[in-house]
């Protein structure tokens, strides 16, 4: 790894996994907060990276795949932190803890030497404001995603009558998971509608049109309508529950699908190297 | 003068249910109860009195514990007017380490009905508080009722006694917390005013339920039992167009089949916008159609379910008790050790008196002699008899300490020794009262183990498990 915070952060979300999952074994929930912590931790030393990235390089250090996917471990981190403390729901740190920490790990081992330098036409403040918002859009996605496999989880075991009511761990109700999945999902949803009106703005400063048509606005503009259309499921003939929970997972996955595939194979100004 | 720590009394191992409401004290009564039972049974020189629906016991101390229990048994027929050989045979009666085990079980909910229950133990600080208010508890029930809530607090922190939902309303409202994360907008629908029901509803009522529609086949059921719970009452016939509303439905209907069906329920669920529904079925034959569990967002769960998931609990709760045991033995040691101390803490005190004084009367009777002598030489010799009698004691001392551990052995040696070096006390004839006492009690107590006694109750114990 290049860089002695990222190697720190990688150590403290692995630390923070390992403490959350332990504690999913055990019979009692003694040391979520700590594994909090931990994942926190991570996170803030993530940011002193960026900090040096951007002022060393005078902007948002998210020029390839590998850095991409740095931003968004950070982002998920500090996302899922807010869930747990919020909502008070350290079972979301059991997923999103290895989450970060496996796609931290990715971007570690795929990380090129040299780092690209942002073209001057795309060097403008609104590379962060719209990179920032795309990936917390996606961040949120994923803590969605991360909150319906609990829910489906616990409703699976619910219906099989296979629950315990011996256990003292902290474990929140379906109807609690199911609310914050949807906050999780409209959250998003308006990261990613801004992220969308952000770009096209941009694109207009620089290219004088707000839309052409490249791979990655097609898939985000497609995403966009899908989370839409599962939005105004909940809002107009009320799917929730298992239901919504389902389809917030089966979404996550096209959603994951497109961007690496968009990443990785298709070229373009979002193909990671500013083809 | 040994002072033994005693229990007797009735609990739900020994005596029937009605036989312990006889007996029960309120609250208001123990402290009076406990100043009367001082003067009436003179033989306990301290006592506290525990009063629950589930026992009468008389905790207290005690040098001659049969005479002591005898008097503490007629105290209760006659205050309680109860005919004391309409209950004698259910009386227990413990004795030092069993009494100490006994009350460390009672506080740490190990000898509760339902084990590991958290309310035994405010229950045994009260009847400690009512002691010391009426001015009955002395030393060694300070010592043993502190001790039992250490034990208990220790007891509930290293084992899980208390966890899981032992009865079937208490399994419905823990998993209606699995389901809902708060009750307090939710509506429950309680289909007959069944006694079950009514328990469950009330259970759930004290979490803040809000809204709670009763329907009952008799109109006037559901109307008294709304009245009581504070709910409406909905008429029996048009019962199925409030079910939309309902997010937890209680059913408790005398039936031969289902009420309720997956078809017209599958509407019922759009209606409500799929949120999610709590089908808890109380009636025996079962009021909703097991399909429905398999509806979208609807869990429902019947007797046997419920029965199953407290039984899980009681069985695990048992399992922790076991775990308990040896923490109590423990702690019982360690008192009894206290109170074997206790016991020589008298005579060691008039063997250092008594040989102060004899250094007292010896300086007294050459007093003329040392008032003629140089301040520095009386010195001396003030010191030279101080430094006689502590070595002298000391010896005295370590050799009964050293016999520590056999509470007999150091008794007896602190007794002979007593003897042998307090003259003065003239402990001769107190000695042979005790001889005398020691006799009565092993003929009573062999009399009280062929009618049952402690037998009985280790018997019960065991047929319970």
């Amino acid at each position: 790894m290049n860089s002695l915070w990222a190697s720190l952060a990688l150590t403290c979300y692995f630390a923070s996994a390992a403490v959350f999952a332990t504690e999913r074994l055990r019979r009692r929930g003694r040391w979520s907060n700590q594994a909090a912590i931990l994942l926190g931790a991570g996170a803030a030393l993530q940011l002193v990276e960026f900090t040096i990235g951007v002022v060393q390089s005078g902007n948002l250090p998210v020029t390839n795949f590998a850095q991409s996917l740095s931003f968004l471990a950070c982002l998920t981190a500090l996302a899922g932190l807010i869930v747990i403390v919020h909502f008070r729901m350290p079972v979301v740190g059991t997923l999103v803890a290895p989450i970060v920490f496996i796609v931290l790990g990715t971007a570690a081992l795929t990380m090129p030497e040299r780092h690209l330098t942002v073209p001057a036409t795309l060097r403008s403040a609104w590379l962060p404001i719209h990179v920032t918002l795309a990936f917390l859009g996606y961040a949120l996605f994923v803590l969605a995603a991360g909150v319906s496999v609990v829910y489906l989880l616990n409703e699976r075991r619910l219906k099989a009558k296979r629950l315990s009511l011996n256990d003292t761990r902290p474990a929140p109700s379906l109807e609690k998971l199911d609310r914050v999945n949807y906050h999780l999902l409209g959250w998003g949803f308006l990261m990613l509608t801004l992220a969308i009106i952000s770009g096209a703005v941009w694109a207009n400063t620089i290219w004088g049109h707000f839309w052409s048509w490249e791979p990655q606005e097609s898939w985000s503009l497609a995403i966009w309508f899908l989370y839409a259309a599962l939005l105004e499921s909940r809002l107009s003939i009320g799917w929730r529950g298992r239901r919504a929970a389902a389809l917030t997972i089966i979404l996550f996955s096209v959603l994951v699908g497109s961007f690496l595939g968009v990443s990785l194979v298709t070229p373009g100004k979002h193909g990671g190297t500013f083809g | 003068m040994q002072q033994k720590l005693l229990i007797f009394g009735l609990n739900h191992q020994s005596a029937s249910v009605a036989m312990r409401e006889r007996l029960a004290y309120a609250e208001n009564e123990i402290v009076p109860a406990l100043l009367s039972l001082k003067q009436r049974a003179p033989s306990l020189a301290e006592v506290a009195l525990l009063s629950t629906c589930n026992r009468v016991e008389i905790i207290g101390t005690a040098d001659d514990s049969v005479r002591a229990a005898e008097e503490g048994l007629l105290f209760l027929a006659h205050d309680r007017a109860v005919p004391a050989e309409s209950f004698r045979h259910a009386v227990f009666n413990l004795e030092g380490r069993d009494a100490a085990s006994h009350l460390f079980r009672v506080g740490a909910s190990l000898d509760s009905m339902v084990v590991g229950e958290a309310q035994i133990l405010g229950q045994v600080k009260a009847a400690y508080a009512q002691a010391a208010t009426a001015g009955t508890a002395g030393l060694v029930l300070h010592r043993a009722f502190h001790k039992a809530f250490s034990v208990a607090k220790h007891v509930r922190k290293a084992t899980f006694i208390g966890r899981g939902a032992v009865s079937l309303s208490s399994a419905a409202v823990s998993l209606a917390g699995k389901i809902f994360d708060t009750l307090a907008d939710k509506t429950v629908m309680l289909m007959g005013a069944g006694r079950m029901a009514e328990l469950t509803a009330r259970s759930l009522k004290q979490l803040g339920i809000e809204t709670l529609l009763i329907t009952s086949r008799t109109f006037d059921n559901a109307v008294a039992l709304a009245r009581a719970l504070g709910g409406t009452a909905v008429p029996y016939d048009n019962f199925k167009r409030h079910l939309k509303m309902a997010d937890v439905v209680i059913g408790s209907l005398a039936v031969t089949q289902p009420v309720l069906g997956p078809a017209e329920f599958e509407i019922i669920i759009k209606e409500r916008r799929y949120r999610s529904t709590f089908l808890i079925d109380l009636g025996v034959p079962r009021n909703f159609d097991e399909r429905l569990n398999s509806l979208e967002n609807v869990y429902l769960y019947d007797i046997d379910d419920l029965g199953r998931m407290a039984l899980q609990s009681h069985e695990e709760r048992e399992r922790e008790a076991a775990r308990a045991e040896p923490l109590i033995e423990l702690e019982v040691d360690s008192f009894m050790r206290w109170l074997e101390g206790l016991e020589l803490v008298p005579a060691i005190k008039d063997i250092r008196s008594s040989i102060e004084q004899l250094r007292a009367d010896e300086l007294e009777r050459h007093r003329v002699w040392l008032a003629g002598l140089e301040p520095e030489e009386r010195a001396r010799i003030e010191s030279m008899t101080r430094s006689l009698v502590n070595k002298l004691l000391h010896r005295v001392l370590s050799g009964l300490r050293d016999s520590h551990n056999a509470m007999a052995e150091s008794a007896y040696a602190a007794a002979i020794a007593r003897r042998l070096l307090c003259p003065e006390l003239n402990l001769d004839e107190n000695e042979g009262e005790v001889i005398a006492d020691e006799e009565v009690t092993r003929v009573n107590a062999a009399a009280s183990n062929e009618v049952g006694g402690e037998n009985s109750l280790t018997e019960l114990r065991k047929k319970s498990r």
